[in-house]
């Protein structure tokens, strides 16, 4: 009596042997303890098939050449199979998994772990206690892997954004306060963008490898806030923010917006500006702790709404 | 541990034990046992009763693979089909490789720390030979603040916090207890028993104007001690009118009922915080926001006075191209 496990091994085995693809009827009679009554082998091979793709086992289907009636068969690419073991000495695999304890996104990656050498830990020490709490949670995004997938294997990424179709080369994928970003070359518009992934509409279809160069992502990693994602001319505004906030602000705003530092502690920030609401919005929740310096017409943006509010027309 | 590995389960660990032992001589049954969390009495009856007998038909000799086990140790010479570990899917390699780089962002390890050196060859097996192309930037904090406040977990001592407490519109000193420190949603916090509250508190790291390291230490907490803020805590209540446009204030904050009215409106209850949170709200929603009821501790705050405030300033202040020629303090573009 052959075990379940035994029969999926050599399934396995049998799928990344062959050079052609097999038919169901020929993987049944190279590997053993399948039933022998039609049905229910066609059900053990079916469920069988469920657990190895489960599993990431790439098996693919296709009809066998030459056959005749034409006749399905299946066969597990050996390149797409195995992976390129990292070599990872016991301090660096022991270092991924405290990364991968203290930062969750998404689930937990103990199967990904044992791909690359299994799960090490090194010898506890004071900083235990400290190191097993989560210290990070980072959302996802269903489409964050395909365009991780498509940004390691040069792939072209379709997708809708901002109700246009668009076909980029992915680049680099940031996480900058809260939101994961896709630097890209978009194709059609022959310019490096950033689009906001929770944006993207629908999901990415990714093209074939190896459709374009390898090349870093230009520009420094992306610090876009709500106000500068926007299409419309953007707007240099001066925004005066008052002492026991400055701090608070140029930790928000980065401190290379910073163009004035009052005695008193106020400072003066440069922002520029493709999203008047957004703005708006931001500079509102310092109450009147905070100014729009110039241009005027901020600041009468500011001010229309405020009357507009004052005035009670709901 | 009790629960029964299923096959699969098993398959998928004897599909990254097989490649990981072949080609290494003897590797102690009890270092596989940990790498892979196999049941030593598992992996010991499935290498020896499954793994020696997989090959491919016709089942000669030479397409099987060969594993021997004795007392503390396992060889396995010829992988044949298993030689290679199953390729990361993309899925789990970014989680490697974003928290790999959410770490380095948050403890700035030098170049040459273990993790650094594992993600950089891990990139290098993905084929990313650019070096990883995730980049993360965690929160706007301060370094130095975290830094402090990190190390004051870690030694459990006390700090002096000067705080701006945004929900208040307040900057006060208080002396906490840091128990924990977190990064969520991109912001750092940190979560401890505040004296001055008197209660179990959790900071912005990046509202924290300074923090200042002190000699007293603290009995350490019971792991777990620290809840992130309870909103629903909060005894205020205000409900609201929200036009369509301000939807989104359903989704981004905690609410008790929420009710579509004929109009196309929501009225919606929210646990307010503190005062200058709604004014906040209200002011920001202006005429997408109407005031149905607020609880008696919230007073009478409008969108009206609020705004009114804030008026004041831009009336009693210029737009800076009329007010004439301003020198020039610190460094502009």
């Amino acid at each position: 009596m052959t075990s379940k496990l035994e029969r999926l091994m050599n399934l396995t085995a049998a799928l990344l042997a062959t050079a052609r693809p097999l038919t169901a009827d020929e993987l049944r009679g190279r590997v053993e303890g399948y039933p022998d009554a039609d049905t229910s082998f066609r059900r053990a091979f079916e469920r069988d098939k469920d657990d190895l793709r489960r599993m990431g086992i790439p098996i693919t289907m296709c009809e066998v050449p030459h056959s005749d009636p034409p006749a399905q068969g299946y066969a597990v690419n050996r390149a797409e199979y195995g992976g390129n073991d990292p070599h990872l000495a016991p301090d660096e695999l022991a270092a991924l998994h405290v990364a991968a304890n203290l930062v969750h996104i998404g689930d937990r990656p103990e199967g990904a772990l044992w791909k690359i050498g299994g799960v090490v830990d090194n010898a506890p020490d004071a900083r235990d206690a400290v190191n097993t709490q989560p210290l990070v949670a980072l959302p996802t995004d269903p489409n964050l892997a395909p365009l991780f997938h498509a940004a390691t294997e040069l792939r072209v990424a379709q997708f809708r954004y901002r109700d246009l179709d668009r076909a980029v080369e992915p680049l680099r994928l940031s996480f900058n306060r809260g939101h994961w970003y896709l630097t890209a070359f978009d194709r059609t518009r022959a310019e490096e963008r950033l689009y906001r992934v929770d944006r993207i509409d629908g999901s990415v279809q990714l093209g074939p490898p190896r459709a374009f160069a390898r090349r870093p992502a230009s520009g420094a990693i992306p610090q876009l806030p709500s106000w500068e994602l926007g299409d419309s001319t953007a707007i240099r505004t001066l925004l005066l923010v008052d002492p026991d906030q400055a701090a608070f602000a140029a930790h928000q705003l980065g401190p290379e917006t910073m163009v004035e530092r009052h005695d008193d502690g106020g400072m003066v920030f440069a922002l520029s500006v493709r999203n008047v609401a957004a703005l708006r919005s931001f500079v509102l929740t310092f109450l009147d702790h905070a100014e729009v310096l110039e241009p005027p017409s901020m600041r009468a943006v500011m001010t229309d709404w405020l009357s507009a509010i004052v005035k009670g027309c709901a | 541990m009790t629960t029964r590995l299923t096959a699969p389960d098993r398959l998928a660990r004897l599909l990254a034990v097989v490649p990981y032992v072949a080609g290494r001589g003897a590797v102690p049954i009890d270092e596989i046992a940990a790498r892979f969390s196999y049941p030593r009495a598992d992996l010991v009856a499935d290498l020896t009763d499954v793994v020696q007998y997989v090959g491919v038909a016709p089942f000669t000799p030479d397409s099987m693979i060969e594993v021997t086990v004795d007392d503390e140790h396992v060889w396995i010479v010829y992988a044949k089909w298993f030689e290679r570990p199953m390729r990361l899917d993309p899925s789990e390699a970014l989680t490697l490789l974003a928290a790999g780089r959410t770490l380095l962002a948050s403890t700035g390890d030098e170049d040459d720390s273990p993790l650094f050196r594992g993600l950089a060859k891990l990139a290098a097996a993905l084929g990313a030979s650019n070096g990883v192309p995730v980049d993360i930037v965690l929160g706007a904090a301060e370094e130095r603040s975290l830094a402090v406040v990190r190390a004051a977990v870690l030694e459990h001592r006390c700090v002096l916090l000067d705080y701006y407490s945004y929900g208040r519109d307040q900057r006060s000193e208080r002396v906490i207890e840091p128990h924990r420190c977190f990064s969520d949603d991109g912001q750092w916090y940190v979560g401890g028993w505040c004296r001055l509250a008197q209660a179990d508190r959790v900071f912005r790291v990046d509202r924290i104007h300074t923090v200042n390291l002190l000699d007293e230490h603290f009995a350490a907490p019971a792991i777990g001690g620290t809840a992130i803020v309870d909103p629903s805590a909060a005894e205020a209540r205000a409900t609201l009118d929200l036009a369509p446009e301000a939807q989104w204030v359903v989704a981004q904050y905690p609410h008790e009922t929420v009710q579509l009215q004929s109009d196309g409106w929501t009225r919606v209850t929210l646990a307010v915080t503190a005062r200058a949170w709604l004014e906040r709200l209200l002011v920001r929603l202006g005429p997408y926001v109407r005031v149905i009821e607020l609880s008696p501790e919230l007073g009478d705050t409008s969108s009206e006075d609020t705004a009114q405030r804030i008026l004041a300033r831009y009336q009693a202040s210029r737009p800076r191209e009329l007010a004439g020629p301003e020198p020039h303090k610190g460094p502009t573009a």
